[in-house]
């Protein structure tokens, strides 16, 4: 067979060279180096035979006994002898780490990184410093080996290493001072280290780079990049008489000839921009820079690419960078783009992407797509080979989704049922996790709509992976899963809900209410709420098997931090307080029942609360514990009253947030329709004699219509001299309609009279 | 170079025509022409950077005595590349190859479509020089594995073993490969790669102001009727068809 034949030739001559290498004579060495770099430059296939062969230990062999041979060297024709092969074997070893991650791990193991380090840039190389080609060749692999994720982290905290780094960055070669830029790209990435080299001045010579050749330009901008990423300190401090001129360099730059340029400019800019909001702002410079990447997208090859993903951390997030690239046919461009078919993953993936950006916030931008038909591209997407278009696809397809045209399927019939949610389901047992993730994404947004998208997905069993998703390890897709079950549930029919409760069961709800995770449990919580809503009957789930639910829902109130989680559960309990006389009571025993070390219910902490979302929804529960119509309210308001929350929620009258400031009104309506007017006694000993505290007796009579006049008694020194208090409610009014019984009680501590 | 300074002139004339489709007789126009002034020192600095770019160090040494032009690259590094081009150009591309190692390693190891095409090149020389088994080996270990990383190189390779069916290559669909036009193209890939490394323009300015010109005729014509430039090479004044 040939194959074997043509292996063997290779092993042969591979063996030969190798053999030749071990030769003692130098001229056979220097003649084997050569040979041996001429083979494998270009030829992934012959590094990899070389590499088993045991090539790199060799050659970095040789390279170690030719570095000390240096001092020895007592002749011309030695010396040269001695720097070709130290050339050339540093020739070697950069190309078997060129962009060869088998390579640049044997490399690495031989150490062969410090060697070259050492022999070919260090100073005390004096003899060898002189021949510019060992210093080049020298830099040229050890850039080589930098430009690997798996190089070595450099050390910027060593004094001595930011010295050598900053020698290297100075140096007239521009393969050395590439290399002291390639560095920086490399190992810069905490904001520690970020500052460091601001601080040692390097900004300044990677400024005069720009101005150098096509090398130095784009290593500099890779380094100027790293260095401000995500780090507004160092920008700000970035200020200065140098900053314009930088910057004005920079952006000169972007109209560079060269495409790769131009992108490494734009990038360096949009990370400057992002971590800074003083830079870079104004209208000009943002359309120039989005429509500088949408050009770059027409590069055929790597650049290309990577434009896609500049122009999504560009805009991403920012609603007037997506409006700006909106005008300039931005969706239009990249639709041309993705329609163009067989493309790279790494360009299909970016693409997607962008689009996932542009329509995030965007009614304009998603209802383009749609009228383009793009979902048809995206939904062949899903079934991509590589899993991160997968993921790109689904998180393109949310996006899109959270048109209002999408929701009321307003574009193509059965087209966007079937089609979409059969590749999403199949997802949902995707081998990457990451996919699972974004999947669910879309999960949640296409299953908000009342059509016949809802009723495809649970026929296609979605609603068992979705429970068995929601059981995961991995807290994201629990978190994810239960997010698309809250939106399969909301406003679901009697029929649906069932058939999802059924599935999840009491005991899983109640499990993940208190799962360990924050996130997940405001998801359980959002849920059941979601569940509970609507009539009477939906109540009832959540007293399943003994309440189990609903005893979680208060547990979790009372031990809650967080009020994304405290909403949802006063939510809870406020759509239960809607249902019958005994839902309503099980709600009141939640909210009554205090926690450890705490004096009051939980829901007056709420009531107080800056939230306003969270102050609304405990104002609901009351709302709807105290509803008129209801014959058990008023025993209900009296027990309210009692724990304190009447009062506190009369004091929030003046509420600042309109929401909070209705139900109130509210509220205190229904309180009023109660004709109980309480009369509240206040009184405060100001002096330990029972003469004095007599005198301090006042009387207040309250009106139940919501006024509450606060005194306190002035020679008291606390705010809080409300001490004791009496408390009867009589019968009040003729106007009112009923007459109430009058309760009567007196709360008195001994020792106060 | 008087036809130089036409085709310069003309394209200056072109861009500042105004928008009516109107008829322009040769005399208005070449007055039109001898209005517009071109420095000579932007004209010696073309030609230059063109000899400089093409390679042809000697005559740019000899340009830059008798003008004064100084070239915009080092005419020591343009004779390593020049020795790279003639290598490919006479076939010898191994000895190419070696050469650009030497002058730059990360050239071919950062550069798979030059790579393959120097390797293809090879392949070509072999069967040349009738040096089948030679070329079916080389292309099984060399050229096979460059053909599985990527489906343009298999296409390619394909279409350069084919070579190797036909008894008489001359005549046959693939014999275009066997011509010295194949080499020249292959020589100018490697030479433009060379000079991007050394982060000068591949492309010689002239080319391109060419091209503009025959754009700008073309947007002319269709709004006016006026002597054209339709040979290049002599750029004579054709008067307007009427």
């Amino acid at each position: 067979m040939p194959t074997t034949t043509a292996s063997a030739v290779c092993t042969t001559v591979g063996n030969n060279i190798l053999l030749r290498l071990t030769s003692g004579e130098r001229d056979v060495k220097l003649k084997a180096l050569r040979e041996l770099k001429n083979q494998i430059i270009g030829n992934r296939t012959k590094k990899l035979s070389f590499l088993k062969l045991g090539a790199v230990p060799a050659v970095a062999g040789i390279l170690s006994d030719a570095v000390s041979a240096v001092d020895v060297a007592d002749n011309d024709e030695n010396d040269r002898i001695v720097k070709d092969i130290i050339v050339q074997s540093a020739a070697v070893l950069g190309s078997f780490a060129c962009g060869f991650e088998a390579g640049v791990r044997a490399v690495l193991d031989a150490g062969a990184d410090i060697l070259i380090q050492r022999g070919c840039l260090v100073e005390e190389m004096p003899l060898l410093k002189s021949y510019m080609e060992v210093v080049d060749a020298g830099a040229r692999s050890l850039k080589m080996i930098y430009q690997s994720k798996m190089a070595p982290k450099y050390d910027f905290l060593q004094e001595e290493n930011m010295e050598f780094l900053l020698s290297l960055l100075n140096n007239e070669s521009e393969n050395v001072s590439g290399l002291g830029a390639s560095i920086i790209s490399h190992s810069c990435k905490t904001s520690l280290e970020q500052k460091l080299l601001f601080d040692a001045g390097v900004l300044k010579r990677l400024t005069s780079l720009l101005g150098g050749s096509l090398i130095q330009r784009d290593a500099s901008l890779e380094s100027i990049a790293t260095i401000f990423k995500n780090n507004p300190e160092v920008v700000s401090q970035f200020v200065g008489p140098d900053t314009g001129r930088t910057l004005s360099c920079i952006i000169e730059i972007v109209k560079d000839r060269f495409a790769r340029t131009r992108l490494l400019a734009s990038l360096c800019l949009i990370v400057i921009r992002n971590a800074s909001p003083c830079y870079l702002q104004d209208v000009g410079i943002k359309t120039k820079l989005i429509n500088n990447l949408l050009e770059l997208l027409d590069d055929p090859g790597r650049v290309g690419d990577e434009a896609s993903f500049a122009f999504s951390s560009l805009i991403a997030e920012k609603e007037d960078m997506q409006k700006l690239a909106f005008e300039v046919n931005g969706v239009d461009k990249l639709y041309n783009h993705l329609q163009k078919g067989s493309l790279h993953p790494r360009r299909f993936e970016g693409i997607l992407l962008a689009l996932a950006d542009m329509c995030s916030k965007l009614e304009c931008c998603r209802s383009r797509c749609l009228s383009l038909q793009v979902l048809k591209l995206v939904v062949d997407a899903l079934a991509h080979d590589s899993s991160d278009v997968r993921s790109a696809a689904c998180m393109c397809l949310r996006s899109v989704s959270r048109s209002i045209k999408f929701i009321q399927n307003l574009s193509a019939g059965s087209f966007m049922n079937e089609t979409i949610v059969i590749p999403l389901v199949r997802l949902l047992d995707d081998t990457s996790t990451a996919v699972q993730v974004a999947a669910l994404g879309a999960i949640s947004n296409i299953v908000v709509d009342f059509t016949t998208r809802r009723s495809t997905f649970i026929r296609l069993g979605g609603v068992k992976l979705l429970v068995q998703l929601s059981k995961s390890m991995d807290s994201t897709i629990r978190l994810n899963a239960l997010r698309a079950l809250r939106n399969l549930i909301f406003l679901a029919e009697d029929k649906c809900k069932e058939e999802i409760f059924m599935e999840l069961t009491a005991s899983l709800l109640a499990s993940l209410i208190c799962d360990p995770e924050p996130s997940v449990q405001e998801q359980a919580l959002a849920l059941v709420r979601n569940l509970v809503d609507g009539r009477i009957n939906s109540v009832e789930y959540i007293f399943a098997e003994d309440g189990i639910i609903l005893d979680a829902v208060g547990r979790q109130l009372r031990i809650a931090s967080k009020a994304e989680i405290e909403i949802q559960g006063m939510y809870v309990l406020g759509n239960v307080a809607t249902g019958k006389e005994s839902h309503k009571e099980a709600v009141m025993d939640q909210l009554l029942l205090r926690a450890e070390n705490k004096a009051q219910s939980c829901i007056i902490k709420f009531l107080q609360s800056n939230d306003s979302r969270l102050r609304t929804a405990a104002v609901w529960a009351v709302l709807n514990l105290t509803c008129s119509s209801s014959p058990g309210s008023s025993g209900r308001l009296v027990k309210l009253h009692d724990a304190g929350i009447v009062s506190h929620v009369k004091n929030m009258v003046n509420d600042p947030c309109l929401d909070v400031k209705l139900r109130v009104k509210t509220a205190l309506e229904q309180f009023n329709s109660f004709d109980d007017s309480l009369i509240l006694c206040i009184f405060s000993p100001a002096a330990s004699n029972n003469k004095a505290s007599t005198s301090c007796l006042q009387f207040l009579t309250v009106r139940a219509v919501g006024e509450l006049s606060h005194v306190v008694d002035p020679s008291s020194k606390e705010e809080e001299s409300i001490a004791n208090y009496f408390r009867f409610s009589m019968k009040k009014n003729k106007k009112k309609k009923s007459t109430r019984t009058v309760k009567f009680c007196f709360d008195v501590p001994a020792d106060s009279l | 170079m008087s036809l130089f300074w036409i085709v310069i002139r003309q394209l200056a004339e072109i861009e500042a025509m105004a928008m009516s489709k109107k008829v322009i007789t040769r005399e208005e126009w070449e007055k039109k022409l001898n209005d517009v002034k071109i420095r000579k020192e932007d004209m010696n600095k073309l030609v230059m950077n063109f000899l400089v770019t093409e390679g042809y160090v000697d005559a740019a040494e000899k340009f830059r005595m008798e003008s004064g032009t100084e070239p915009d690259i080092d005419l020591a590094t343009i004779t390593d590349r020049m020795a790279v081009k003639k290598a490919v150009q006479c076939g010898n591309v191994e000895d190419a190859i070696e050469k650009v190692n030497d002058l730059n390693p990360e050239i071919l190891d950062t550069n798979p479509q030059l790579f393959f095409h120097l390797q293809q090149q090879r392949l070509i020389e072999l069967i040349r020089n009738g040096k089948v088994e030679e070329a079916l080996e080389f292309a099984q270990e060399e050229l096979a594995p460059r053909g599985e990383e990527n489906q343009s190189f298999l296409e390619e390779l394909e279409r350069t073993v084919a070579l190797l069916a036909f008894e008489d290559v001359s005549n046959c669909p693939v014999g275009d490969l066997l011509d010295i036009s194949q080499r020249l193209k292959t020589a100018s890939e490697v030479n433009a790669a060379i000079l991007t490394s050394q982060s000068h323009e591949k492309d010689p300015k002239l080319p391109s102001l060419l091209k503009m010109l025959l754009w700008a005729q073309n947007q002319l014509d269709e709004k006016a009727a006026y002597p054209r430039i339709n040979d290049l090479a002599t750029a004579t004044l054709e008067d307007p068809a009427i």
